[in-house]
């Protein structure tokens, strides 16, 4: 990170010349040298070493849906950026199981893994799934319409609340369960 | 407070009897539907006078217990699909309760009473929480604290939209009578055919019979033509006065209502019940209501009829129609899937054509042609899929409701036929049997579709029912304090508010301001500016402490006596479609024309106004459309100075103007101010030069308050906001120079 991107070019006068991503946001953090623990056992910290150190910090993905692995930032009590990883390998082996317990306690995705039953009455869709986290009734308004396709066979659905069910590999779910997909979407 | 004290479990609130000590009071206790490993599941919060407890099931023995006093701090931390209660302790880790986004509204509320309590307050929480299900039937309401389209009372609702009606009951009366007699007179033709059938076309006899009979056939088909007009011409009148009585109605409510209202609604939402729902109900009025008595006669008299002529027949007849209701409701529904998949479709690609269209210039400068037009086609096509399969199955529908309809037919010609040649029944009869029963199909049918039309009309009425029974604001309250001459000072004693709750604007502010005096409010966006504005205007009263007038709580003074001596000029003024005369003395309707010229002079805007062809006759069209941004404002402003208010709001006034717009506007701002009480909020501090004490707000409370001067050598909050604006102008390259006012750190 802390080498010149590609966008950078050298100026008339020899001198390098930040890209324009540099300019407004020119502290760099090598993510080798971000260390996270916890101390104490419940506050989440972060150690920038040899620069500073957070008390309290968020860790939040950047696209959650399309890269849940990659591209992990690091909030400040502010919810003000303090940094972005690109990749989760960057950081020390040693952080990647606070970074992921950390993902998992904020982004409550449950991932439905078959359909009981979907009622439809006056444009909702009342839905029985059996999910990751347990079986769970979720209500849906206009459901093809608001149903964000993430690929083929990966879609989300937020119900009327702003709950998330992911629907992930819909070719490998069981015959009842596709079907009534289907019908609604 | 029952709406935070639910139902526990038995063996919860057995566990939970043996914990709780004499003289502790069960203050909350709520349900989450999340565990502790953030699995579905529930877990029971229960808070006491003294203590919290935290029950997750099953295995309550591992109850967490907390005191309040123990509690340090209590936050509402959003995740993304859930949220969480974090407890503060003073010892030990933090307490946390998860819950999903469908609870977010309860315990928003929940972490707000822990909070009150854990600062030894009283508990003070509202009496509800926002419902978005029916807890009759758990049926999603069309909105927040809606109606269930299934269980609202719909003998009381018609009754009610009847009571509209019944103002105008002789109408009303004589309209049910008139058709009354027209289902009566339907029923007599079929009778008449079988006479001439019988009795003088089979015998081949009988001139006068056959004279008499027609002559009765022609009166009657007379009389039902004009009693058939005059219902029509009582229902459309009946309907249509009605539902314009329901419209003032709504209207007049609208106007009266609190911001607090609004703010939980969308306005399409508000705007669709007088349009919609009030044209749903328009059509119940008139195109319902008349005939319901008419087709239950018409239904009972066919009937008795088909069966006085020949029961057996009518049975076999009525045989095929359970199964026909039964296929048909099946096939129905897979319609009503279809339709909607149809209806997203085709809305997705209403979508795309608008955002290709409205963002035109986007599409060609970034020259995404070829990519909007590929997007535009995918949905075509799928627009093109699903309408083949609508009409493939609408198609098969018609096909089998008919062929099943047509089962009747048959049976009769076939059994009526064979009771004829046994001579059990006579052609006249069969005839008049044949008639009845496609006669028989038309109330029916209404009947089928009037439950669709009813639950419609009747969830609409519902809607404006609900406008119209809200608690408006007592604008001319008699018991209220009268405030005719207001002085201007306004004090706010530890004024607190929220939008929503658990979530304060302001946190407790303590101001007072002396009559004349003017005040610029700055601090960062949302840090409650506008929101202590909104409490002096009262369109919203304080949840804790107070706002007083003149030493007069707001609350207790009569607010159409606060209102007429508040002005305001916001940073996008409102104009009304009218004339700019019209529209400066709206705050003053009948001001002489000479007093709206002087307040447009003095609002510098008379120049401007007089240059116009019209000049101050010209129509601003709607929202002021025809005008430029800086000639609405000095419109506002000379609303504001024609006004006369005692106390003057300008909520950035001159934010989006351009500099020398904007000097013309200080201008007139500095006139309009002149022995007011003013309250000024601005981004560009430099407007603010000329406030008497600039009122620095930070986090909801106030922070900082003196002069610019003061403020500057105080090197607050105030200072810092001064030098980064000068730093951002200096770095835009538009200002910041040395005249800059904003330009007072370096000196």
């Amino acid at each position: 990170m802390d080498e010149p991107s590609n966008q950078n070019e050298f100026a008339d006068n020899g001198e390098w010349k930040p890209s324009p991503i540099e300019v407004t946001h020119p502290e760099i953090v090598k993510p080798g040298d971000i260390r996270l623990f916890h101390d104490p056992p419940w506050r989440l910290r972060m150690t920038i070493e040899g620069d500073r150190s957070y008390l309290k910090i968020k860790i939040v993905r950047a696209a959650p849906l399309t890269q849940p692995d990659d591209y992990i930032c690091f909030l400040d009590l502010k919810d003000e950026v303090i940094c972005m990883v690109d990749r989760l390998e960057d950081l020390a082996q040693e952080n990647h199981k606070i970074v992921h317990s950390e993902l998992d306690q904020r982004y409550l995705t449950a991932r439905v893994e078959r359909v009981e039953s979907i009622r439809n009455e006056f444009g909702v869709s009342y839905w029985l799934v059996d999910t990751d986290r347990g079986m769970r009734e979720f209500v849906t308004k206009n459901v093809a319409e608001n149903a964000q396709w993430i690929d083929e066979k990966r879609m989300m659905i937020l119900d009327v609340d702003g709950n998330r069910f992911e629907f992930a590999g819909l070719d490998t779910f069981d015959k009842k369960s596709r079907g009534l997909i289907e019908e609604v979407l | 407070m029952d709406a935070f004290v639910e139902a526990l479990p038995s063996e919860v609130e057995s566990k939970l009897g043996k914990m709780v000590s004499d003289g502790e009071e069960v203050l909350m206790q709520v349900s989450t539907d999340l565990a502790q490993g953030l699995d579905y599941g529930e877990q029971w919060l229960v808070v006491t006078s003294r203590r919290l407890f935290l029950f997750p099931t099953p295995g309550i023995d591992d109850a967490i217990e907390a005191s309040l006093e123990d509690i340090r701090e209590v936050r509402l931390e959003e995740l993304v699909g859930a949220g969480k209660i974090e407890i503060e302790r003073r010892d030990g880790p933090p307490l946390c309760v998860p819950f999903s986004q469908s609870l977010a509204g309860k315990f928003a509320e929940v972490a707000e009473g822990i909070r009150q309590l854990s600062k030894g307050e009283t508990l003070s929480l509202p009496t509800e929480v926002d419902r978005s299900r029916c807890p009759e039937c758990g049926r999603l309401l069309p909105e927040k604290n809606g109606i269930c389209a299934v269980c609202f009372k719909k003998w009381e609702t018609f009754t009610r939209i009847l009571s509209y009606m019944l103002t105008y009951r002789s109408k009303l009366a004589l309209m049910i009578v008139l058709a009354v007699i027209t289902a009566m007179l339907e029923l007599i033709p079929p009778k008449i055919t079988q006479y001439i059938i019988d009795d003088v076309l089979t015998p081949r006899t009988g001139y006068d019979l056959l004279f008499k009979l027609v002559a009765v056939l022609f009166g009657v088909r007379i009389l039902m033509w004009g009693t058939g007009i005059a219902i029509r011409w009582l229902s459309q009148w009946l309907g249509h006065r009605s539902i314009q009585d329901v419209r003032t109605e709504l209207y007049q409510q609208f106007q009266f209502l609190p911001l607090r209202f609004y703010d939980r609604r969308k306005v399409g939402s508000l705007i669709s019940r007088m349009t919609n729902d009030s044209d749903r109900l328009e059509m119940f009025m008139v195109g319902a209501i008349p005939f319901i008595f008419s087709n239950i006669l018409l239904f009972l008299g066919i009937l008795v009829l088909l069966f006085m002529t020949n029961w057996e027949l009518t049975l076999l007849v009525l045989l095929p129609v359970p199964p026909i209701i039964i296929a048909g409701r099946k096939i129905w529904n897979r319609m009503i899937r279809q339709w909607s998949r149809w209806g997203a479709k085709w809305s997705k690609l209403n979508a795309q054509l608008n955002e290709s269209i409205t963002g035109i210039r986007v599409v060609k400068a970034f020259n995404q042609e070829g990519r909007e037009g590929d997007k535009f086609d995918e949905h075509n096509e799928a627009v093109r899929e699903v309408s083949v399969d609508g009409e493939r199955n609408w198609f098969v529908f018609f096909t089998i409701t008919n062929f099943m309809m047509s089962f009747g037919a048959f049976f009769v010609w076939y059994f009526g036929g064979k009771q004829i040649l046994n001579k059990e029944m006579t052609l006249g009869a069969l005839i008049a049997f044949i008639s009845y029963l496609w006669m028989m199909y038309q109330p029916l049918r209404w009947f089928g579709e009037l439950y669709n039309f009813m639950l419609r009309a009747f969830a609409g009425a519902e809607r404006i029912f609900e406008v119209i029974d809200t608690d408006a604001e007592k604008f001319g309250d008699d018991s209220a304090q009268p405030m005719p001459d207001v002085k201007g000072r306004v004090t706010f004693r530890n004024a607190q508010f929220g939008y929503d709750p658990g979530k304060p604007v302001l946190k407790g502010v303590d101001l007072d301001v002396q009559p004349g005096e003017m005040i610029g409010l700055v601090g960062k966006s949302g840090v409650g500016k506008s929101t202590l504005i909104n409490l002096i205007c009262r369109f919203y009263d304080p949840d804790r402490g107070s706002v007083e007038i003149d030493g007069v709580d707001m609350k207790e003074a009569k607010l159409e006596d606060l209102r007429s001596q508040i002005g305001m000029v916001q940073q996008e003024p409102f104009l009304f479609d009218g004339t700019v005369a019209e529209n400066i003395a709206y705050g003053k309707p009948g001001a002489p024309f000479e007093d709206v010229v002087k307040a447009a002079m003095a609002a510098e805007a008379h120049e401007f106004i007089v240059r116009k062809q019209d000049g101050y006759d010209m129509k601003v069209g709607e929202k002021g459309g025809k005008l430029s941004g800086g000639e609405k404002q000095r419109i506002s402003i000379a609303r504001a100075i024609l006004h006369d208010p005692r106390i003057l709001i300008l909520d950035e006034a001159t934010s989006s103007l351009d500099t020398q717009t904007e000097k013309k506007i200080q201008l007139a701002i500095s006139r309009l101010i002149e022995g007011r009480t003013t309250f000024a909020i601005a981004h560009r501090l430099s407007t603010l030069r000329s406030a008497d004490r600039l009122v620095v707000m930070d986090d909801g409370k106030v922070a900082e308050i003196g002069t610019h001067e003061e403020l500057i050598e105080k090197r607050g909050i105030f200072a810092r906001l001064v030098e980064t604006q000068q730093a951002t102008t200096a770095i835009m390259g538009v200002g910041g120079g040395k005249d800059d006012p904003a330009a007072v750190v370096g000196k």
